[in-house]
């Protein structure tokens, strides 16, 4: 039990940092539109998918000896495969929210949190239509063999691992960068503030917002990739529970709070890591009622009052 | 109405009057079903329901009475989400305890068989005890984190229905078989009330929509009563609610029971009527089904639950056999150009001359890759041709709504309509259960921008 706890706790890391990818974007969106996005984790899906057709595509065999060879560097090809899927992520985004949000601005607030489940519904049907019901294999072993691979004490990286925490490291402090440094981060902020005075000031209120969902939902394209190179595969359900485990993780660290959701994801992450992977769902609903019954705005939440 | 005013267009003045005539016609019809006395629409379930009986084949009853459970459920959830404005994301759970309780208290799973009005109160105690486990903390949570607070739970009492089929139990060295896991429960009692033994399809509908016509009854008096009132004036601003004096949370606790309850019951005859219970009958997916009914019948009215979901509890079914499906595809797209109006209609003329054309020049072009299925010519390679258009149909029908240009959308709406109707000719109609889902996602979206409050329900201004 003990001797396996450094290696729990790397499985832990990994997936956390996908949670926190996923947390993140969930938090932007709450943020400035106050929506409860349950499309989010089906974009995050889309995501896996395109990374998944790229790698396919890169790994087309030439000259057809059988043996498929990468037509590319392998970090090359990770980078297009983030690269790819976090565009494709990000412009369904700014589509979906063009298409099925923006005209629900004014409407009732069940309303846009429907309309979400409608777009989620959508998503999963079309990928299952055009990609089947069976996963598909991410070759993952081609791009990082797992020789590459280092012990730790008793832990054993992988490099896929290596990579998920890295990639999920840099896009943390390239977003937290762009929100705190950027015109855009600036807009975003103050619109998360209050949307009419922002918009008073001059801010372009719906280009804002769709700069926040395609930033969000390319952070989830890319978490999509990542999450498909750790388990090898890709399939059309993928994205619903981890779309729940991100808003979890969200809502814990303080919804729309940058900061509580990295922190959130990561405590997600080591206590799904840690605890028997049968009943990670019911630590992290003991978790999440915990969490909101003793700070009920999340650990790094601000505390709304309600304004009358 | 006749009455110009300064500077208004004629023809603008009678448009507008038109609509608004219609929008006064339909509130009428709204205002008349809110306050009709509730028999009359028991009697015209009743009624419904007499036709069925009598036109009694066994699978019209059978979906006349998943009907009605779909009823039932959808009647809890109203008082729940519609009539306090509970955010609820884990009614579904409700049902699956009252479900599962009845299961086990009436089959050989565990070697319990009490008698049928016994394991019906259990399970709606045990669904109403669940609710109120989870209520009262919850409840200190305010809308979007209930939500998913609730939805938690019911992931988790999902997720304890498909692992608790291996138990240790401290007295047994084999693990106890509690759930049946996925396999779920089977060979579940038939209900024996007062001597009458339910069994077959004609009885279970009768008991079902008696249920639901006495729930009805029930609800909308407790709707119409003080109680009522008072979980409206909740629902609306619980500040202000509180202020005047009204008990706040006792509302909100007794709403969840009621909700839970009914849910308890619904799961439970549901199980008695299937002969069995399995963990997907309590997935998120029929969440979202009551969702939409719900919706669809207009949020907060009670009857508009009922019509939502005997609507759309029956509509999808048309859509099991191939040539109804047909029908009512190419019906919707009819009905679907038309409401765009005279573009529409060009963009039909268009999307015609087109099919016309390919599947003219296609065989002359490329005479050895395509082949010619009625005025379709497809491809050799007819599921990624499928895919391709299903995908750009969805992409143009999305550009097409937002260019406003006249002669592009046209454009676009025509591409977009051959490129659908090739994708339902090559792809969807083989696929009908995917078709279905991906009708509802698109519908739930339709719906919900342009009728956010359903068919019966009344425009709210919210507050905060």
């Amino acid at each position: 039990m003990i001797e396996q706890l450094p290696q729990q706790l790397v499985n832990g890391l990994t997936l956390g940092g996908v949670y926190a990818l996923l947390a993140l974007g969930y938090s932007m969106v709450y943020g400035v539109l106050r929506l409860l996005n349950f499309a989010h984790g089906d974009v995050f899906m889309v995501g896996a998918f395109v990374g998944q057709g790229v790698l396919a595509l890169l790994l087309a065999d030439n000259g057809g000896n059988g043996e498929a060879a990468l037509a590319l560097p392998p970090w090359a090809v990770i980078a297009a495969m983030l690269l790819a899927a976090m565009l494709v992520s990000g412009a369904l985004g700014v589509a979906i929210e063009l298409v099925a949000y923006r005209p629900l601005r004014a409407a009732p607030r069940l309303s846009p949190l429907l309309g979400s489940l409608g777009v989620s519904f959508f998503l999963q049907n079309a990928v299952l239509l055009i990609a089947s019901a069976r996963p598909r294999a991410v070759a993952t072993e081609r791009l990082l063999p797992a020789e590459l691979g280092f012990g730790l004490g008793t832990a054993q990286l992988s490099p896929v691992r290596l990579l998920v925490m890295f990639s999920a490291v840099a896009l943390m402090v390239a977003l937290h960068v762009l929100v705190r440094r950027s015109r855009l981060g600036r807009a975003m902020r103050a619109v998360a503030v209050d949307r009419d005075a922002a918009a008073m000031m001059g801010v372009d209120v719906d280009r804002v917002i769709a700069g926040t969902f395609f930033l969000g939902w390319a952070l989830a394209g890319a978490a999509g990739v990542l999450m498909g190179l750790v388990f090898n595969r890709v399939w059309h359900l993928m994205g619903f529970t981890a779309g729940l485990k991100g808003f979890t993780a969200a809502v814990v660290g303080g919804i729309g709070s940058m900061p509580g959701a990295m922190a959130g994801g990561l405590l997600l992450g080591l206590a799904a890591g840690i605890v028997s992977p049968t009943y990670k769902d019911l630590i992290a609903f003991a978790l999440l009622l915990l969490v909101l019954l003793l700070r009920p705005a999340g650990l790094f939440g601000q505390g709304a009052r309600p304004k009358v | 109405m006749g009455e110009l005013k300064i500077g208004q267009d004629r023809w603008a003045a009678e448009a507008a009057a038109r609509s608004d005539r219609r929008r006064q016609r339909w509130s009428e019809i709204v205002r008349r079903v809110e306050t009709a006395n509730p028999l009359l629409l028991v009697g015209a379930l009743a009624a419904l329901g007499a036709v069925v009986v009598a036109a009694g084949n066994d699978y019209l009853l059978r979906v006349a009475a998943m009907a009605c459970v779909m009823a039932i459920l959808a009647l809890g959830l109203s008082v729940i989400v519609g009539l306090v404005g509970l955010l609820d994301l884990g009614y579904i759970a409700f049902a699956a305890v009252g479900g599962y309780t009845y299961a086990l208290l009436s089959s050989d799973q565990l070697g319990v068989q009490l008698p049928s009005w016994a394991g019906l109160s259990l399970a709606v105690l045990l669904a109403v005890g669940m609710a109120l486990l989870l209520a009262l903390p919850a409840l200190r949570l305010s809308g979007d984190h209930l939500a998913i607070v609730t939805l938690g739970f019911a992931q988790v009492v999902l997720l304890l229905a498909v692992s608790m089929s291996r138990v240790a139990v401290p007295w047994s060295t084999t693990p106890l078989n509690v759930t049946g896991g996925p396999n779920g429960i089977v060979g579940i009692a038939r209900i024996r009330l007062l001597g009458w033994e339910v069994a077959g399809q004609r009885p279970s509908f009768i008991l079902l929509l008696a249920v639901l016509g006495l729930l009805f009854l029930g609800l909308t008096a407790l709707d119409r009563s003080p109680l009522g009132r008072a979980w409206r004036a909740t629902r609306e601003d619980a500040l202000a609610a509180a202020a005047l004096g009204l008990p706040v949370r006792q509302l909100k606790l007794l709403a969840v029971a009621a909700g839970a309850a009914t849910a308890g019951l619904g799961g439970a005859l549901y199980a008695a009527w299937q002969g069995a219970v399995f963990p997907t009958d309590f997935g998120l997916d029929v969440l979202l089904t009551l969702y939409a009914m719900m919706l669809l019948g207009g949020l907060g009215s009670l009857p508009g639950a009922v019509l939502g979901a005997l609507l759309l509890a029956v509509v999808p079914e048309l859509l099991r056999s191939p040539a109804t499906a047909h029908m009512l595809f190419y019906g919707g797209l009819a009905v679907a150009l038309l409401s765009v109006g005279r573009r529409g209609a060009v963009a039909l003329g268009l999307a015609a001359l087109l099919g016309v054309l390919v599947r003219l020049t296609a065989p002359w072009l490329w005479s050895d890759a395509v082949t010619i299925q009625g005025w379709l010519a497809v491809p050799r390679d007819a599921t990624t041709a499928g895919n391709l258009a299903f995908v750009a149909a969805v992409g143009l029908l999305l550009a097409a709504s937002r260019v406003r240009r006249a002669p592009v959308q046209v454009v676009l709406l025509a591409l977009a309509l051959y490129g659908l109707i090739f994708a339902w000719e090559v792809r969807l109609a083989e696929q009908p259960s995917v078709a279905r889902q991906l009708l509802f996602g698109a519908a739930l979206v339709i719906l919900v921008i342009y009728r956010p409050y359903g068919l019966l329900g009344r425009p709210r201004v919210e507050v905060g």
